[in-house]
């Protein structure tokens, strides 16, 4: 991948803003791979591979629900990563050796957000005297400490995940054949669906719901066959 | 006050920004109440501005309920114990009524969408429609949940029971569900059209296969969407590799 250096630093900003997006601010859900990708996409010049890729994304999101304190894999930036991978390389290629980056960077995201989190549970625990004094100042300074933190750590992912891309085409890209490449796409986005499928039926449940979910893949079903 | 409940509005939107294990959303919803509790002189400000940054966990839209009305609360002279109380109560319901409404209600109803109209080739402005009519929904959730807590104080709980918010969480489920049910084989159509028949059929298999292995019994504690499509892809990679 060799890119001009202001698209990288826009995709490097992007990914950064997407990062903050997803926990700290203000959770619009520029987050979201839909949204992280087509960005991506423009950015790049190609709205339609930032589009393929944030539905990849889009449909592993689904395998999570974000609640409580639950841990879960950060697809905004990997999405970034994923369509500047995606771009270099046209087509089926670039459709796999894109999951398969944005996948890691997913992975690498949801690991720093726990390390993050276990980091400001240290200094908000440090910082508990003057929080208990009910010093506005200190209240402030912990929490922008947290947002900046957070910020840093976005950046870093996403510059892993550009760095990842830059790898995979002079790596991977050479050593594999149609077929091969071929089969990477078809493993990625067949996992996408899998996942897509089972966390919505997870969300759905046994219930009244499950109802609807039947009525909306039968339409669908319908609407993709007469097409 | 209307200044003052602006500011903390703003500042609900970074209400997440120091995260931690410790406090949960304690420290930010501190920092969301602080201008909701300036008018109230010296001896008071500092040990509510203290309690406002205790542990705190709930849906980060409608954590502006606790803000509001723990700040009310403060105001209308209501004990330390009585405010803590209050907190604790209003923790579990803002979690589970805001986690059905947004993250299993609007947020997936509208990706869903979003999906169909980009499997029907809306493009980018699919995408563009699902920030805009989202975030109306967010926008208005958060400042509808701060100028509700504010307005009822320890008496909160009259507006869960609102019956718009009833309405939309059985409106919603429903709605998800069928709009994902339809986005599925949409999109199925949508990524597998760049593929030739042979390779359809093994993206068949593979998906089939992939979506068993998920909602096996017992296997999804340790098995999640990430670890399958990684391995996946580490399968098809050394295969592709070794067999070129």
């Amino acid at each position: 991948m060799t890119l001009p250096v202001e698209i990288l630093i826009a995709l490097l900003v992007w990914g950064t803003l997407v990062g903050i997006d997803l926990v700290s601010l203000p959770q619009m859900m520029i987050a979201r791979p839909l949204v992280a990708g087509t960005i991506a996409g423009a950015i790049l010049g190609d709205i339609p591979t930032g589009l393929k890729l944030g539905v990849i994304f889009e449909l592993l999101q689904y395998d999570i629900l974000p609640v409580g304190a639950v841990r879960y894999p950060e697809y905004g930036p990997a999405t970034v990563a994923a369509v500047a991978t995606a771009h270099a390389s046209a087509g089926v290629l670039g459709l796999g050796l894109g999951a398969l980056v944005g996948l890691v960077t997913g992975l690498i995201g949801g690991i720093t957000i726990n390390v993050l989190r276990r980091v400001n549970s240290r200094i908000v625990h440090a910082a508990a005297a003057a929080l208990e004094s009910g010093d506005p100042s200190a209240l402030v300074r912990v929490h922008v400490g947290g947002l900046l933190r957070d910020a840093a750590r976005a950046a870093i992912v996403t510059a892993t995940g550009l760095f990842l891309a830059w790898l995979a085409r002079p790596l991977l890209a050479g050593a594999l054949t149609t077929r091969g490449a071929t089969l990477l796409a078809v493993a990625a986005i067949a996992a996408a669906l899998a996942a897509g499928a089972a966390g919505t039926l997870r969300l759905v449940g046994r219930g009244p719901n499950l109802a609807w979910f039947a009525a909306g893949l039968g339409g669908g079903l319908l609407v993709a066959w007469l097409r | 006050m209307k200044l003052a409940l602006a500011r903390a509005l703003l500042r609900l939107f970074a209400v997440q920004g120091s995260y931690n294990y410790e406090r949960m959303l304690g420290v930010g919803v501190g920092v969301a109440e602080e201008p909701l509790l300036r008018d109230l002189g010296d001896a008071k400000y500092r040990p509510a501005v203290a309690r406002g940054a205790h542990f705190f966990n709930a849906h980060p839209y409608l954590i502006g309920l606790a803000v509001g009305a723990a700040a009310r609360a403060e105001h209308d002279g209501a004990s330390p114990d009585q405010v803590e109380r209050l907190r604790e109560a209003l923790c579990g319901p803002l979690g589970s009524v805001g986690d059905r409404l947004v993250w299993a209600g609007w947020l997936p109803f509208l990706s869903g969408l979003t999906l169909v109209g980009i499997a029907l080739g809306a493009g980018w402005m699919a995408v563009a429609a699902f920030l805009i009519v989202y975030n109306v929904g967010h926008v208005a959730l958060r400042w509808w949940a701060l100028r509700a807590g504010w307005t009822h104080g320890a008496r909160v709980s009259v507006a869960l029971h609102n019956p718009f918010l009833q309405r939309a969480g059985a409106v919603l489920g429903p709605a998800m569900a069928f709009t994902i049910g339809a986005a599925l084989p949409l999109t199925t159509q949508y990524l597998a059209w760049p593929f030739e028949a042979g390779a359809r059929i093994t993206f068949a298999v593979v998906a089939g296969l992939a979506f068993l292995a998920l909602r096996w019994p017992g296997g999804a504690g340790h098995l999640n969407g990430l670890r399958l499509a990684l391995g996946l892809a580490a399968l098809a990679l050394v295969v592709a590799l070794v067999w070129p």
